[in-house]
């Protein structure tokens, strides 16, 4: 039998396809369905034009280092840390260094270390967390949970009461209330309150930032996106984050799994809730022992699955996972001359501002002060746009499309005068072609918003946080599951400890 | 403030409830008894023909592509087996396998059913509805209901209605009309007897009570309260939710959650029908591994009982209605089960019980010893667990 296969994955983005490569290098045979005509999910570096080519959604991230270890992958280690800017109007810009931060605040800058010191903490325990599998809360725990839970439990003993009283204090608190207790300058307050609302649909006053700022540090490594470096000598290659994927992609075929584009999932055929197989778009059938789907949980669930397989309670709970995207992408390419510096520049300049971009939001409103997160690789300048809700009050994305591009445009040219001029072609990514291009329900970028109602054990819904659904041999591996959100793969790594 | 409600006979049965007891029952005033002692309105259900006013009864209309494959989804019945014109009893469970509620399921054509329940059940049946094309709408307040109860009721009834119900057979329903009124018909009730249940339009409902009532003067029809029904229905060995059950829904504490199985209604469960059904994977293990409680009917001993009551110098004294509260069961001196409703019966001339018991007491033939109060004393009267129902005449199929 050709069409039976041990796993099958669906979506080939980085969890998908570390997944998919720990169990090929165990010797399943494996095959990963891709439902675009190039792989990588939302990790995917593609052009849209001549010299126009970018990291179309995720624009920084690195996989965990174990992971990169556990499957020879020839990502080189990213050695220089890029600047973390924040654009002021004068031209005084703020890097997030200590010399940097002096000229805002002598005693902010006092305090940077400590402050870089207690996130780099927070962040190692989170990491921990995440590594551990959930145990499926309220039911009863397993031995395994209890075993898995006790590690994490020496693991966190080691970090120190302090520094734990510290993180667990921390997770609840809004990003403001966090940096107001180290920094007395607006501006860099602002900057590292920004980061912590990266991909949230959430103010910086929001209670449970904390644990987003937390969360964006360990998947960054600090504030900064870090960009894919190059494999030594393939040098002629448009780098980006694409390459996580590439390389991903090459361990697992090198270990013998197969992959194939252009195969969209249509549904998850199941016999007396045990997942049997899929069927393609084009009608055809696959069939395998296990069934994992990094897509996010509500599409695998309501729309692969489909609720008349699901039990009520858990239909009612999918249903409320909150996904609320609000990123909108726009991608530039210049001539060159835009004029902004490497590293990850942000629009942000007071807290307050923050907050107000958010605001529109909340009402379905696109904002019109808005929160901008700008990375460049030569020619090409990708721009982070938020608030722009999926949901638009009395209009749609449709008429809406321009008025983003323009916002954000102007919003930036007014620190780099030379960026209108410079720009040759542009490409718009609003929340609906996150949607439908990119399969993230509703624009949910993370699968899933990352607030405390939706984390640890309660991630992605409550009952559920070790991968499993009530459909046997169907798992979960994408984002949306505990440990995800973000470009680390520990999601996709985790549920191969379940399959065993 | 909240005021119950009362039914669209309430003109007609407040008239007649002389000792003004009223009962509440899902929001509404219903009449307990008519009369100051049962009897007559026990007897009626047994010998001639009883009236009873069951509109509260929850009903909801489930109309749509998807209205059978919601109802297979909720129910444990095999729905898509179910013929337009059949009625089938059936409980429903949480994903656990726990009863919610328990109703009947009649299919009023290929695409429309009325479900009946006991509680409100509209946030469940939606939240079953996902994805599906189906509308679920509450009919409680629009339709009224008579359950017509007793051997006498199909000469009373082929009196007044436009076809005859002669070929009616038990848990099926016609279409029909009384007076020119159009009504629905259904071969069922509460009472274990021949009886029909009678569905209407509110506005009918004072017209169809006065035409049974004048049609049915000569075969003794009486007005009938909820507390002769419930004395009939624990001779048929039904039970009755928040008496005999709890719903898994309110329940505190999970031991007062109780499964189909437990319940007695191993033959509602369809283990082997076709896809998901709420509840499907626990009933199955429970199915494999057999069920630790079950309800089954329990008899008195009258001879161990008289003996209880004579230590004291009285004659045995068993209440004149069925008594809902809780008693113990004994095994030895160990408690084993508890009877949830239990009453005397006229009929049989016993004092009855549903009984919960543990395994295995519940096996048929088991002797046990049930509580009873002697002269403000706690009692152990002898009594064998028997089959249910414990009273099924001829006629209630036939």
């Amino acid at each position: 039998m050709t069409n039976h296969y041990n796993t099958i994955i669906i979506g080939t983005g980085h969890n998908g396809l570390v997944a998919a490569a720990y169990l090929a290098k165990q010797g399943k045979k494996v095959l990963v369905l891709e439902r675009r005509s190039i792989i990588g999910g939302s990790v995917v570096t593609e052009s849209f034009g001549e010299n126009f080519t970018v990291d179309s959604v995720q624009t920084g991230g690195t996989l965990r280092p174990d992971i990169i270890k556990d499957l020879k992958l020839s990502l080189p280690t990213v050695t220089q840390k890029p600047d973390f800017i924040s654009l002021q109007p004068d031209g005084n810009h703020l890097i997030l260094n200590e010399e940097s931060i002096k000229r805002f605040s002598e005693k902010d800058a006092s305090r940077w270390g400590e402050f870089v010191r207690f996130m780099d903490k927070a962040a190692s325990i989170l990491d921990a967390a995440y590594a551990t599998i959930m145990p499926r809360l309220p039911k009863n725990m397993s031995l395994r949970d209890g075993y898995g839970l006790l590690e994490l439990g020496l693991e966190l003993r080691l970090a120190g009461r302090k520094d734990m009283l510290n993180f667990i204090r921390a997770l609840p608190m809004s990003a403001q209330e966090l940096v107001e207790e180290y920094f007395e300058s607006e501006v860099v307050r602002a900057a590292i309150a920004s980061v912590a609302i990266h991909n949230s649909t959430l103010g910086p006053m929001s209670a449970g930032t904390g644990y987003t700022l937390i969360h964006n540090w360990l998947n960054r490594g600090g504030l900064a996106l870090t960009p894919t470096p190059l494999p030594e000598g393939e040098g002629q290659r448009v780098k980006g984050i694409g390459e996580i994927t590439n390389a991903l992609a090459n361990a697992v075929k090198s270990f013998g799994g197969e992959i194939r584009t252009e195969a969209e999932v249509k549904n998850i055929k199941i016999e007396n809730q045990i997942a049997k197989g899929v069927v393609l778009a084009n009608g055809e059938e696959i069939s395998a022992d296990v069934i994992l789907s990094s897509a996010d949980p509500k599409h695998t669930l309501l729309k692969l699955v489909g609720a008349q397989d699901l039990p009520p309670e858990f239909v009612w709970h999918t249903q409320s996972i909150k996904m609320r995207g609000a990123v909108a992408k726009i991608h530039l390419q210049t001539n060159g001359n835009h004029g902004i510096p490497e590293g990850t520049c942000v629009v942000a300049p007071s807290v307050k501002y923050l907050e107000k971009a958010y605001d529109s939001a909340k009402y379905g409103e696109i904002s019109e002060k808005l929160y901008l997160e700008v990375t460049t690789s030569e020619n090409t300048v990708s721009i982070h746009f938020q608030f722009a809700p999926y949901e638009l009050k009395n209009s749609s994305w449709q008429v809406e499309g321009s008025k983003v591009e323009k916002l954000a445009i102007d919003t930036l040219a007014v620190y780099f005068p030379n960026l209108k001029s410079s720009i040759v072609n542009r490409k718009l990514i609003t929340p609906k072609d996150l949607e439908e291009t990119y399969g993230l329900t509703e624009g949910g970028i993370n699968h899933g918003q990352l607030m405390l109602d939706q984390f640890l054990f309660m991630r992605p819904i409550p009952g559920w946080s070790n991968h499993k659904t009530p459909i046997d041999n169907l798992y979960l591996c994408g984002s949306g599951v505990h440990g995800g959100g973000g470009v680390s793969g520990v999601s996709g790594r985790n549920v191969v400890k379940v399959l065993k | 403030m909240f005021n119950l409600k009362t039914t669209p006979f309430h003109e007609r049965t407040s008239a007649l409830c002389q000792p003004q007891n009223w009962r509440k029952w899902a929001g509404y005033f219903v009449v307990g008894s008519y009369e100051h002692v049962l009897d007559r309105e026990y007897w009626a259900i047994r010998n001639a023909a009883a009236l009873i006013d069951v509109s509260p009864l929850i009903k909801y209309i489930i109309k749509g592509k998807d209205a059978a494959n919601l109802l297979h989804r909720v129910t444990t019945r095999d729905i898509h087996k179910m013929k337009v014109g059949q009625v089938a009893y059936t409980g429903w469970c949480d994903e656990e396998g726990k009863m919610i509620d328990d109703g009947t399921v009649s299919r009023l054509d290929e695409t429309t059913f009325r479900l009946t329940a006991a509680e409100p059940n509209l946030r469940w049946l939606s939240m079953n509805a996902v994805g599906m094309e189906v509308e679920i709408t509450e009919v409680t307040d629009e339709v009224a209901a008579l359950s017509f109860q007793g051997p006498n009721t199909r000469k009373v009834l082929n009196k007044v209605t436009e076809s005859p119900v002669d070929e009616l057979k038990y848990f099926r329903l016609m279409k029909n009309k009384i007076k020119g009124i159009e009504v629905t018909i259904s071969r069922t009730g509460y009472t274990g007897d021949l009886g029909y249940e009678i569905w209407m339009d509110n506005k009918d409902a004072l017209k169809i009570w006065d035409t049974l009532m004048e049609a049915g003067a000569d075969y003794g029809i009486t007005p009938v309260g909820i507390l002769a029904m419930d004395m009939a229905r624990v001779e048929a060995g039904l039970f009755m939710l928040d008496v005999d059950y709890t719903s898994a829904t309110h329940a505190w504490i999970e031991p007062q959650k109780s499964s189909p199985f437990e319940l007695g209604l191993d033959w509602t469960v369809a283990l082997d029908k076709q896809g998901y059904f709420v509840g499907r994977r626990a009933l199955e293990k429970e199915k494999r591994e057999g069920s630790v409680w079950k309800m089954v009917g329990l008899e008195v001993d009258w001879v161990g009982m008289e003996k209880l009551f004579k230590q004291v110098g009285l004659p045995p004294q068993i209440p004149g209605m069925a008594v809902r509260g809780s008693l113990p069961i004994l095994s030895g001196n160990v408690q084993v089960g508890y009877a949830s409703t239990s009453t005397w019966s006229p009929l049989l001339k016993k004092y009855i019980a549903l009984a919960h018991l543990q395994k295995p007491y519940f096996e048929v033939g088991t002797d046990v010893r049930m509580e009873i109060t002697v002269e403000h004393h706690r009692q152990h009267a002898p009594a064998k667990v028997v089959k249910l129902p414990f009273y099924e005449p001829e006629w209630k199929k036939k």
